[in-house]
């Protein structure tokens, strides 16, 4: 007990603390400044009747149900191709992953003036190939606003699975392999039958971090297109931004995190129980 | 009964061991001045440290004002803290909050009734009637400052909208380029003599998906024809949208832009990033915008030569412009208000305010337009010009309103010079409006 009390007490007091106080602050009318009032359940009653609210979880879930298969597809794709030590797969690895490690917020900057209708790659591009008009507006028309941002999300993200597939895989003993081998055992099989059972906790991993990451969006709508047009490519972390920061309902705004917040417990606890493996339940026992 | 969230968070710190903290924090207080507000001496002499916030878009002004003030005073030193223009107005109510607030602000003008309605500034009246150039002071700064008769803030610095034009597209389409437009009749003419020129010049240019640039472009017309979208007490406003000839006027003159291929195709996604720079490489004949935006963008060289402005006008004549930038504001529990008042004093002497021009800022005085400033000057003297009959909306809820991509005003603009339904248009701003104008109420 004494050893875990440093942690216990980081723990109560970064987070405990300060998520309980927010679930205070979601039961009160919080303005940006001045008095408030104790209000109950108001603020969350008020959620289950809003329209924007819904929209925005609606919203949320279409584009995590969208981008989720493909960032893990692609990313599991590019792990195979890099996993093993051959010629380049070091410039590929890096290649996959730079994406990420530029980071969000600048990539949606850059994509912003490349889907600039007229001038940007994206149309000069797509209207050579016959795609697109050289003056498609992107970030002005909901369907194409939401392609666009899948499609830039995807290739953003893909790069993290690969590195967590391909540290999975290269944790796998190759005795394995060549016993298949000795077996018989096809690329196929032997991806199936040995790669994929022990990656379980990787894709686990990986398919947590990708949802949690798609339920939090914020950066690529709130610069690409503020959550237009309209309010319609408006995710539910802008949501609350707007209502707290803009709107100065503060009160509001928190009790909608809050709820997010149990939405992302209840989603990654169900994942970790899809994809527990024999090792977690063993040691259940 | 009404809980305060100051009382509540001291306690739920207190919960946490954190009365430590807190205390360092109280330590490192400005040391207050012997003159306290209602004094004689309030803003004479004053002693210690003042905390300035100021926003870093007016970064360069504050840094120069500063670094000038603390020169010539020995006993009175301002320390400056520039705020991020995202996060300003959540960092001072926090401030207020902790009960650790700056001494004077800087702060967005269209963001001080927020403020003002809950107390949380000092009451300025007194010593701003005591100015010899009240009377000459931003009306619309004044204005948003202004709360139930009483004055809580004076203007900082004014970022101003006007009416930008390329003299030397004026000349090759055949224009006089000392006769700018001063009807929406004679910007639509202009504006498509100019396009006519081809080889990837445009007439006009606006960004088309940015709704605070639109709002502070676009209003400027409809009040230089005496017409307003909201009326009333900030505590009851109405819309006033529909029947609103101005705003259809205006409407119908972006419309008309737009149809006509005036513009280039990208200024419909333009959300503010690339705002003005099609105009500063000279591909475009007219453009509305801030006087300090255009003067950030091209060589000093250029203005008055190729680049030259004129105020924004209105449908048959008359101008305006959207009073925005910065009012000073000293919060009700700053420690060193008499000090803070002394520095505001400083800033608005014709010394400093003559410098703001070359620093990319207009002045908040009006009878510092002199022959003498204007020769000087002659871009910022258009905009000091339209600044006397400048206008900014009094409302809690500007942004709401105005700067969202969600909002009711850019939902209407897009409506109607888009997808060119005027009448849905009207609706939707009425009920738009209306229904935020009601929630802040």
């Amino acid at each position: 007990m004494v050893l875990v009390a440093p942690a216990v007490a980081m723990v109560a007091i970064f987070v405990l603390f300060p998520l309980g106080f927010a679930v205070y602050i979601s039961l009160t009318d919080w303005p940006l400044i001045g008095p408030y009032h104790f209000t109950g359940g108001q603020n969350y009653s008020l959620l289950t009747r809003d329209p924007q609210f819904i929209h925005s979880v609606l919203f949320t879930l279409l584009y995590t149900a969208i981008v989720t298969g493909p960032i893990f597809v692609i990313g599991y794709a590019m792990a195979m191709l890099v996993r093993a030590g051959r010629f380049g797969s070091v410039f590929f690895r890096t290649a996959f992953f730079l994406p990420f490690i530029v980071g969000l917020a600048t990539e949606s900057f850059m994509a912003l003036l490349e889907l600039q209708p007229d001038s940007g790659a994206a149309d000069f591009v797509l209207s050579k190939l016959g795609l697109a008009h050289a003056n498609t507006a992107w970030t002005v028309s909901y369907g194409l606003a939401l392609t666009a941002i899948c499609v830039f999300v995807i290739w953003f993200a893909a790069g993290l699975t690969m590195m967590l597939m391909m540290a999975g895989m290269q944790g796998i003993p190759a005795e394995l392999y060549e016993a298949a081998e000795v077996d018989g055992a096809t690329w196929w099989q032997k991806e199936r039958r040995i790669t994929l059972p022990l990656l379980r906790r990787n894709i686990a991993l990986a398919l947590i971090i990708s949802v949690i990451g798609s339920f939090l969006a914020f950066n690529q709508f709130y610069i690409l297109t503020e959550g237009g047009p309209g309010t319609s490519t408006q995710p539910v972390v802008m949501w609350i931004y707007e209502e707290a920061f803009v709107q100065y309902h503060l009160g509001y705004a928190t009790a909608g995190a809050v709820a997010l917040v149990v939405v992302i417990g209840i989603i990654s606890a169900a994942q970790f129980y899809l994809l527990r493996d024999g090792r977690d339940q063993e040691a259940r026992r | 009964m009404k809980l305060s969230p100051r009382h509540t968070l001291t306690g739920a710190a207190a919960v946490v061991l954190l009365a430590a903290a807190a205390a360092c924090s109280s330590s490192g207080s400005s040391p207050s001045s012997t003159s306290s507000s209602g004094s004689s001496s309030f803003g004479v002499n004053a002693t210690g440290t003042v905390q300035f916030w100021a926003r870093t878009v007016s970064k360069t002004l504050a840094q120069k004002l500063v670094s000038e003030f603390n020169a010539t005073h020995k006993n009175l030193q301002v320390k400056l803290t520039l705020t991020s223009i995202n996060d300003d107005v959540t960092s001072l109510a926090t401030s207020i909050r902790a009960g650790d607030p700056p001494d004077v602000v800087g702060l967005n003008d269209i963001d001080v009734p927020t403020f003002t309605r809950e107390g949380a500034f000092m009451d300025l009246t007194q010593y701003i009637n005591a100015l010899t150039y009240k009377a000459d002071l931003s009306p619309g700064h004044v204005g948003l400052a202004t709360y139930n008769g009483k004055e809580y803030g004076v203007p900082y610095w004014a970022d101003l909208s006007v009416l930008w034009y390329n003299k030397t597209l004026f000349k090759e389409a055949g224009l006089n380029p000392d006769d700018p437009p001063t009807s929406y009749a004679q910007i639509l003419s202009d504006a498509q003599a100019i396009n006519k020129l081809g080889h990837g010049v445009n007439g006009f240019t606006f960004a088309g998906d940015c709704q605070g640039c639109l709002g502070f472009t676009v209003q400027p017309g409809i009040w230089a024809d005496g017409s307003y979208l909201t009326s009333g007490n900030i505590d009851s406003q109405t819309a006033s949208i529909t029947g609103n000839q101005a705003l259809v006027n205006a409407l119908t003159l972006y419309r008309q832009i737009w149809t006509q291929h005036l513009v280039p195709d990208n200024d419909r996604t333009d959300n503010g990033t690339t705002w003005g720079q099609d105009f500063a490489a000279g591909k475009i004949g007219i453009m509305p915008g801030g006087y300090g935006q255009v003067v950030n963008l091209v060589k000093p060289s250029q203005l008055g030569s190729e680049f030259m402005d004129t105020p924004l006008p209105g449908t048959n004549g008359g101008y305006s412009t959207f009073d925005g930038g910065d009012d000073f504001v000293i919060p009700a529990a700053a420690k060193n208000a008499s000090g803070a008042w002394e520095f505001i004093q400083w800033v608005m002497q014709t010394q400093q305010q003559d410098q703001y021009p070359a620093l990319g800022a207009t002045p908040v005085r009006t009878d510092v337009l002199t022959p003498a400033f204007s020769t000087a000057n002659p871009e910022d003297a258009v905009a000091l010009k339209a600044l006397a009959k400048g206008y900014a909306p009094v409302t809690l809820v500007y942004d709401q309103m105005f700067n969202q991509a969600g909002g009711p005003w850019f939902q209407m603009f897009s409506t109607a010079v888009y997808d060119g339904n005027m009448s849905l248009a009207l609706q939707q701003g009425q009920s738009g409006l209306t229904r935020l104008l009601q929630q802040a109420s």
